[in-house]
């Protein structure tokens, strides 16, 4: 991964251990933060390298580092919850679209 | 020998439900699960619970057994039973359809969230066309009960069309066989008694807006005469004065209005209510301001914190139970649909507080020229130049495609507590619900990130308040009469 990026904005780089958060998680949180922030990602060996580029930097790492273990704990959940979280799911649009869950 | 089998089963240790959850409020901790049941223990005794150290012996054996907290003394059928009514919402589709008849206001309201339009500015009218295609596409719902909320801007800046939409409305449930209810919000400024006749003998239940005495109500709610808090007020005893009457030919509903609490309200909580009190209103709906819209561009003027409204909150409750203790008949509206569910372990049908969110499947807003959103507040965002909560058009698209479009999918998707992290282990999963659209607005994805998220900080700060008064046999009394079909 190149170390900079071709803005002119302070950046941060952040490394994240595959083993914790999985490239999913850091790519999702790299998508809500597609707004704010300039976020560059390159795979490493059982890492992923993320270069952040925002007006205050420090800051915006430190944000997304909470969006990441956000996405992490939500993909979790999903592994464990998937089913009951399917059924309301289900059964709410069904019977919104007027046919029997 | 029997004696000491049966001695020595009554000791037998049991666990705690896997699915129950808690949250530890003061020294004690609140224990909730799926069905809605609630208890409250002592931080030895939820040692004990959660340690599987519990015995038939103890004196909070029998209460944690029947609600659902014991592993090995599970009525599953009645478990289920009460799952299955407290979200009976799951098996209807949309109730709510709201129509915006107009964008214009004559009104220039602080935080205003419909983000309205200027009074000259007639293109955003709905015609009549589009209003009556509205309600077909509302009388497509499963849902055996629908009703129809007319409102903007001011919906009375588009009179004719909103007579000519209740008429239609009236007309087609003649032969739906729905139940149908009508509503109106308005700040009345230009209501008439031709008017207000009109509306009475169709029964549309009146709502406005009233943010506490003249000199708060006039700060909040700007208007061109100067006269917002003078033109409500007159039409609220005039619609109560009409309630009392009551005539054979038709119900009259007491009239209803709608606190926002902006920043400047928060001081003045007293005054507030003593304001609802004195023009006969039972209920005030103490809502939290929500950055959405136009009142986001202004939320360093008028905006506060979770903190702040929970604080608010605690004294407008506690001032109400005082005054009810004295004889007076006033409610709060969001503790009245919470308690709703703690209480009565019923849906209350409020929208913003269930999972999934109502957001398409329990409401649609219909926006001037027939586009369909998820919900009013997907209809703003949309206004400020972003339609990702637009689900369709009423002369383009069917109901059915409505229901299944991806923007409905994934606002189904993203308000279900069970794939929320935070959420899923929260004491309060039995009683709330978060909002795609304002994860979007304020936290750039309709997931949120709930542990930073401002309104679940408000959510929980009421709950706590309410679970907290809970505790208090006098204060129950009261709250449960609140919710006493």
């Amino acid at each position: 991964m190149g170390d900079k990026m071709k803005t002119s904005l302070p950046e941060k780089k952040l490394i994240l251990d595959n083993g914790i958060y999985c490239p999913e998680a850091v790519k999702l949180a790299a998508f809500v933060f597609s707004g704010r922030a300039a976020v560059k990602i390159k795979p490493g060996k059982g890492v992923s390298q993320v270069l952040i580029g925002a007006r205050s930097a420090d800051l915006t790492a430190a944000e997304f580092m909470n969006e990441v273990l956000n996405q992490q704990c939500r993909i979790d959940l999903a592994k464990k919850n998937s089913k009951i979280a399917g059924i309301i799911v289900t059964k709410a649009l069904l019977s919104a679209a007027g046919k029997k869950g | 020998m029997a004696q000491k089998t049966a001695a020595k089963k009554s000791k037998k240790m049991t666990s705690v439900l896997p699915q129950a959850l808690w949250r530890k409020i003061g020294s004690n901790y609140l224990l909730t699960n799926d069905s809605g049941h609630h208890a409250w223990l002592k931080e030895k005794d939820f040692a004990l619970v959660t340690a599987g150290g519990m015995t038939e012996l103890h004196p909070l054996f029998a209460e944690l057994a029947v609600k659902g907290f014991i592993r090995n003394r599970l009525d599953f059928n009645d478990l289920a039973a009460k799952w299955k009514k407290k979200n009976a919402y799951l098996n209807y589709g949309p109730g709510l359809h709201i129509l915006v008849m107009t964008l214009r206001c004559n009104h220039k309201c602080l935080y205003c969230q419909s983000s309205a339009a200027g009074v000259g500015d007639k293109k955003t009218d709905m015609n009549l066309a589009t209003a009556r295609k509205s309600v077909d596409f509302a009388f497509n719902s499963p849902n055996p009960g629908i009703t129809i909320e007319f409102q903007g801007g001011e919906p009375l800046l588009n009179w004719e069309v909103l007579k000519g939409a209740v008429e239609y409305a009236r007309k087609r449930s003649g032969t739906a066989g729905k139940e149908l209810k009508l509503a109106l919000v308005s700040n009345f400024s230009l209501m008439t008694e031709e008017k207000a006749d009109f509306l009475l003998k169709n029964e549309v239940s009146l709502c406005t807006s009233l943010d506490g005495p003249k000199n708060l109500h006039d700060k909040n709610r700007i208007c061109s005469s100067g006269n917002s808090h003078s033109d409500t007020v007159k039409w609220i005893k005039y619609f109560q004065k009409r309630c009392k009457k009551q005539v054979p030919e038709y119900r009259v509903f007491k009239p209803s209005a709608l606190l926002t609490v902006s920043k400047y309200s928060l001081p003045r909580h007293k005054e507030i209510i003593d304001e609802y009190v004195r023009l006969g209103l039972e209920d005030i709906f103490v809502r939290p301001l929500a950055p959405i819209g136009y009142a986001r561009k202004l939320w360093g003027t008028i905006g506060y914190d979770a903190a702040d409204f929970a604080k608010f909150y605690l004294k407008s409750l506690d001032y109400m139970l005082k005054l009810n203790r004295r004889g007076v008949v006033i409610r709060e509206k969001m503790a009245t649909m919470m308690l709703d569910k703690i209480v009565n372990l019923q849906d209350p049908g409020y929208l913003d507080a269930r999972c999934p969110c109502g957001a398409a499947i329990g409401q649609i807003a219909y926006n001037h020229n027939g586009d369909l959103y998820t919900c009013d507040e997907g209809r703003m965002v949309g206004w400020e130049g972003d339609d990702i909560f637009r689900i369709g058009n009423v002369f383009k698209d069917s109901y059915k495609k409505v229901m299944t479009d991806p923007v409905t999918k994934v606002c189904v998707v993203s308000s279900n507590l069970e794939a929320q992290p935070a959420c899923a282990r929260c004491a309060y999963k039995p009683y709330c619900g978060v909002c795609p659209v304002y994860n979007y607005e304020v936290q750039g994805s309709l997931w949120g990130n709930i542990p930073s998220n401002d309104r679940c900080g408000l959510f929980k700060g009421i709950l706590d308040t309410l679970f907290t008064l809970l505790k208090s046999p006098g204060n129950a009394e009261i709250l449960n009469k609140w919710v006493t079909k």
